[in-house]
């Protein structure tokens, strides 16, 4: 018997099982294949029992991890074999051992679409398992038509047709094509509506792989998904044998939920209370219990539910709601609980409103980071990051720091990464920034990464009221007996540049700092002495007038290590130790670092980075595009309670450079430090993407603005170099308006929004705008979503409305600054006060970098926005349609040039404009009743009622009648459909297009020039 | 979707490998090892959840649960909801135990062709296929008899070798 018994095997697995070791296993694995392999060989005298046997004991040396490089023809060739077992065994280990793109399996196709196509179910099993597993291409575009067939077909098992469905995900997703949307969507929702709970649950893994590519064609599926969660949740309409402990299919419950995750809203009302309905009841009616599995099931569901609430977006009593249930898990025993119960929190903080709420628990969060469970203790982690603002800000760093020097190492690289980036976003004052990032260097120096120091240092540079205090702070841990190295860099830096301030202090006079500093140099490696060089010749460089002691003994060490062996610090010694003989001129040469031109951090930028790419398409992913907040976007929306914001540390604005193509904003970079070795002609990409960086591969010698005394080594260079630096400044200033093409064309999205309440308005390579609208008679709400697609902030945001006078339009505060990767939203509140045809318009701009982008966008807050359909019966209407007679109050007009359109269309998009078709009240097929409701503050509620007589023989003209109680109303709705009907080609006119990118900056020669030094030095030449 | 199906037992011997997606032998075997690694470093009375971005790319994370000697594995992306997979765990150990009546490591080691047609009929191509037990092991049992019935018109000499 093959699946229990095949001695020959079973005598191998034992031998394999008595090796004492790894040496002795392969010994007795390759004696195998050999003989595998010369059985193979002359196939003639092989039984099928034979070849079925090798061809496991191949897939039993190939799961042990040995490569099995032939044989892999026997084990295709079995799929053909007449009997079951052979055939089972083909098919088992050539989908175990090939690879979707093997040329071996193209040979197989025919056989496999013959079992396909075949009358034997167990034969059709079989094939559709091989090829849902690793059907490739040629399997989609051969097989797709009569696996589909299978699927339907009422005469298959629920055996062969869940399996049929899942293979028909697999082609799907080799090959989108193989499912013809438009027929497969009415058989999508016929399928749901199965009774066989497996075939339904395969189904709905396959209706998730079809929604997640294009919900929009499967509407139709979406009412079908609540009713199969209502039966499942609600009604526990479920065979016994797919209840599982107690629970009604929880995958087929989660798979459900799963489903409507794709669908951007629910928004037919009775759906959506329906579905709220059974939401609630799951939210409410699940209780940890004993038993580990129930628990595991009941709170699959559960966590699934909420994840669709948040989806939804629920109301804030709901969501509330679910945050206390989060709660409640993050502190139950249960392990798995816990940990989901902190992921879910932090998905939850993408959902507005709910943040203060989670913040409350904010103490348990604390605790979990001690949990045992290292899982957990990252999920902790992760949402203590994610929750932290300006107001907790302070409580969770100094909580990590704490933690840190109990944290297991796997995790202190990423703890003190997330709490430098934290301290950075969010500092309350700029000395609790050093403090932090000092403490961090002190407890956790090793998982320290170069560019945490770097940006403290920028940060002291850029701001003269710290840089006592950084210099005391620096000069106090020199006072620990063993400091990491990372600590000895950082504060010989800060001392060098700053101690002199500190000058008056015990223990602070250039002599003594020179000796702490000192006294470090023989624990440091090759790389810090460099930094140690400087800050002696700073230190010197401020001792005026000169101490000869101190004078002697710096210049021992730098004549010391004029023959040291590392390029960087033997050139260093020299160039300071000639430079130091100069005296007084010295202090021009050395002076203070300029400061460094504003750049976004590049921990936060790393920390984007890593955030941005993910594979997988997945409700999670998709979400997350749709509202890309996070604790960055949060502070900056609540400018009132006048906390420091994201961009307090950078409160130095120099000319940036940020936006200029990289090459050139690297030498910028260097220029404006003003670096002696700038004539090296440095290739872009060798240069470090940190300002310190250069600044530690360089000399760190400046010369401050105005007129130098540059180093007798090349004067010409560092003078021109201050040119270089101006005209850089110069040129980036000037606006280079709109060098920025819209993605997508505007007018079009436009139309499509005039359809719909919410998609895309506006997008370009920076920002996009999203809408999402919602209409209540004359009123409107509507939210622009304001997404930066960067990694650098965009400024200056300004959001103008310029409305025409039958709207009331107010716009919420629009935030200066959209932060990278953020989305900011803007509720917009519009009253419409009496009928009209022209739309709002939207003056939106921005600053990226040096590029000003203004657009201006028509909002879709057009008439049909307030029309609500009303269906209406032969007795209501007669009567209405004789007692509006004539104009003003009824209009009538041939239209001609009318786009052609089947009667059909044209009811759909009468429908899809809020004017409903009311079939049955003309008796002549060929015409059209329309009735409709507008809403204005004017009117106040105002049936509109229409008749369209068409002409079969001639699509390109009707006969349009309106009526209603109002001649404005009548008239502009008149125009507004014959807008809708006529083919007008798309006009740009409001919306206009961003021009063309601007020629060249104005002072492009100096700055071209600058940016070149063989160019820059020909010229001084 | 579900990446990859292992049984490992506590010394980290593989018992089961069955990925989703396809990986070469040299590739499945440093994974393996690696989960043996994280596995054996957990705790009793901690959670089932490990991340694995590290080893398979973001956003994926393993299942596992330990019964008796064998540790049992899911590998599944975020597309999956990790307490049902640990279910589906749950599922896939019940029918073996009853398939094989008390199952233990032995029986994994000696039927691994008949586990593999076991998971074969629980997930599919990555997607849950069937979540009841009793129907998995009558797709089994019906299978087995086929077998049975295909092999008694053997050669009685044709067995056993």
């Amino acid at each position: 018997m093959a699946l229990s018994g095949m001695r020959g095997l079973s005598v191998f697995i034992s031998d394999v099982r008595n090796c004492q070791n790894k040496e002795q296993e392969r010994l007795r694995v390759d004696k195998e294949l050999g003989n595998i392999r010369t059985r193979f060989k002359n196939e003639k005298g092989l039984t099928p029992y034979e070849k079925k046997k090798y061809v496991w004991k191949m897939l039993y040396i190939y799961m042990l991890g040995y490569d099995v490089d032939f044989g892999h023809m026997e084990a295709v060739s079995l799929i053909s074999a007449p009997k079951y077992p052979e055939k089972q065994v083909g098919y088992i280990v050539t989908s175990c051992l090939l690879n979707e793109n093997h040329d071996f399996l193209r040979l197989a196709i025919n056989t496999v679409r013959n079992d396909i196509i075949g009358r034997n179910e167990t034969f059709q099993c079989l094939a559709l398992t091989l090829v849902g597993n690793i059907g490739g291409r040629d399997f989609a575009e051969s097989l797709a038509p009569d696996v589909q067939k299978l699927l339907i077909s009422s005469s298959c098992r629920p055996l062969v047709r869940k399996k049929a469905a899942l293979c028909l995900l697999r082609l799907y997703r080799k090959n989108p094509d193989v499912v013809n949307v438009d027929g497969w969507s009415d058989r999508m929702a016929q399928l749901l509506d199965e009774r066989d709970m497996g075939v339904l649950t395969s189904c709905m893994s396959l209706l998730v792989a079809l929604v997640s590519n294009n919900h929009d064609a499967y509407w139709s599926c979406l009412p079908k998904c609540v009713k199969t969660l209502e039966r499942l949740a609600r009604n526990q309409d479920v065979p016994q044998e797919y209840t599982y402990y107690g629970i009604p299919s929880p995958w087929l419950q989660v798979k459900t939920m799963r489903a409507l995750q794709y669908f951007p809203a629910v928004e037919d009302p009775n759906t959506r209370r329906s579905l709220f309905e059974v939401l609630q009841r799951i939210l409410m009616g699940t209780d940890v219990v004993k038993n580990v599995n129930k628990n595991n099931a009941s709170h699959a569901v559960l966590f699934e539910a909420l994840a669709l609430v948040m989806h939804l977006d629920a109301e804030k009593e709901m969501m509330s709601q679910c945050v206390a249930l989060l709660g409640k898990f993050i502190a139950v025993r249960e392990p798995n609980i816990r940990y989901l119960g902190l992921e879910n929190m932090t998905r939850m903080l993408m959902v507005t409103d709910v943040q203060d709420i989670i913040k409350r628990h904010q103490a348990q969060i604390i605790t979990s980071l001690k949990d045992p469970d290292i899982s957990i203790r990252r999920r902790a982690l992760d949402l203590l990051y994610g929750m932290c603002d300006v107001s907790n800000a302070k409580d969770i760093v100094e909580e990590l720091l704490q933690y840190l020097s109990s944290a297991d190492f796997a995790m202190r690289e990423e703890l003190s990464l997330k709490a430098a980036i934290l301290a950075e976003k969010f500092a309350p004052d700029l000395s609790w920034y050093v403090d932090v990032i000092l403490q961090l260097i002190d407890k956790a120096g090793d998982f320290v990464s170069d560019d945490i120091w770097f940006r403290v240092v920028q940060f002291v540079t850029n701001n003269e009221d710290l840089q006592p205090y950084a210099a005391l702070k620096a000069r106090e841990y020199l006072d620990k007996p063993a400091i990491h190295e990372t600590m000895v860099k950082v504060s010989a830096y800060i001392l060098g540049e700053y101690s002199h301030l500190l000058a008056r202090r015990p223990g602070c006079s250039p002599k003594e700092i020179f000796i702490v500093i000192h006294e470090k140099l023989p624990t440091v490696s090759t790389s810090t002495i460099p930094i140690l060089l400087s800050t002696y010749a700073k230190i010197l460089m401020h001792t005026q007038p000169p101490d000869q002691d101190l004078q002697r003994q710096i210049w021992a060490i730098f004549s010391k290590y004029e023959s040291c062996i590392d390029a960087e610090i033997q050139q260093r010694a020299v160039e300071y130790h000639a430079l130091s003989m100069k005296g007084a001129a010295l202090m021009d040469i050395l002076a203070e670092m300029p400061k460094f031109p504003e750049r976004q951090s590049l921990l936060i930028k790393k920390a984007e980075d890593s955030e941005a790419d993910t594979a997988e398409q997945s409700a999670i992913k998709l979400r997350t595009q749709q509202q890309t907040s996070n604790a960055l976007v949060l502070t900056d929306q609540r400018p009132a309670n006048g906390t420091p914001q994201v961009n307090q540390l950078g409160l130095v604005k120099v000319p940036t450079m940020s936006n200029a193509d990289p090459s050139t904003a690297e030498q910028g970079l260097t220029h404006a430090n003003g670096a002696l070795t700038i004539v090296d002609p440095q290739p872009p990409s060798t240069t470090s993407p940190d300002l310190l960086g250069d600044l530690l591969g360089t000399l760190a010698i400046e010369g401050p603005p105005g007129p130098v005394t540059a180093p007798q080594s090349d004067p010409r260079v560092a003078s021109g170099l201050e040119g270089g630096v101006d005209a850089l400044a110069i040129a980036t200033v000037e606006d280079q308006t709109n060098a920025v093409q819209p993605i997508g064309d505007i007018a079009e999205r436009f139309h499509a929004l005039c359809l719909k309440d919410s998609g895309v308005l506006y997008e370009d390579p920076h920002i996009q705008i999203g809408i999402k609208a919602d209409w209540r008679a004359h009123q409107g709400r509507v939210v622009l979503f304001l997404g930066n697609k960067n990694l650098g902030a965009l400024s200056s945001v300004q959001a103008l409305i310029l409305s025409p006078s039958h709207l009331k339009i107010e716009l919420s505060l629009v935030p200066d600054i959209i932060p990278p990767r953020a989305q900011v939203q803007c509720p917009l509140e519009i009253i419409n006060l009496h009928p009209s045809r022209d739309s709002a318009v939207l003056d939106f701009s921005y600053n990226f970098g040096t590029q000003l982008v203004n657009v201006k966008l028509r909002l879709p807050a057009v008439l049909n926005k307030f029309l609500q359909p009303i269906p209406i019966s032969a007795e209501e209407f007669f009567p209405q349609w004789r007692s509006l007679s004539g104009p003003p109050l009824k209009l009538q007009e041939v239209v001609r040039g009318v786009r052609p359109m089947l009667l059909a269309e044209m009811a759909n998009l009468f429908n899809s404009l809020n004017l409903m078709v009311c079939p049955g009240l003309d008796p002549n097929a060929n015409n059209l009743v329309v009735s409709t409701t507008f809403y204005s503050e004017n009117t106040r509620a105002m049936l509109c009622l229409i008749r369209i007589e068409t002409d079969p023989a001639d699509r390109t003209q009707l006969r349009m009648t309106i009526a209603s109680g109002d001649p404005t109303l009548t008239f502009e709705l008149k125009e507004f459909v014959k807008e809708q009907l006529i083919s007008i080609p798309i006009t740009s006119r409001v919306a206009t297009p961003p021009m063309a990118p601007q020629g060249q900056p104005l002072s492009p020669p100096t700055a071209l020039l600058s940016s070149d030094p063989g160019a820059m030095l020909a010229g001084l030449l | 979707m579900i990446r990859g199906v292992i049984i490992m037992n506590d010394q980290g011997k593989p018992r089961l490998i069955k990925f989703y997606e396809f990986q070469p032998v040299e590739k499945q075997h440093e994974l393996v090892r690696s989960i043996y690694r994280i596995l054996c470093s957990r705790a009793e009375n901690v959670s089932n959840f490990v991340k694995v971005d590290s080893l398979f790319g973001p956003d994926v994370r393993l299942v596992y649960k330990t019964f008796a000697t064998l540790y049992f594995v899911f590998v599944f992306d975020n597309s999956e909801n990790e307490l049902a997979m640990l279910d589906l765990m749950q599922v896939f150990v019940e029918t073996l135990d009853k398939c094989f009546s008390n199952v233990c490591e032995l029986d994994v080691v000696f039927n691994f062709s008949k586990v593999h047609t076991i998971l074969d009929e629980i997930i599919l191509g990555g997607q849950v296929l069937e979540t009841s037990s009793s129907e998995v092991v009558k797709a089994v049992e019906e299978i087995s008899k086929m077998e049975r019935n295909a092999n008694s018109i053997l050669p009685a000499s044709w067995q056993g070798r």
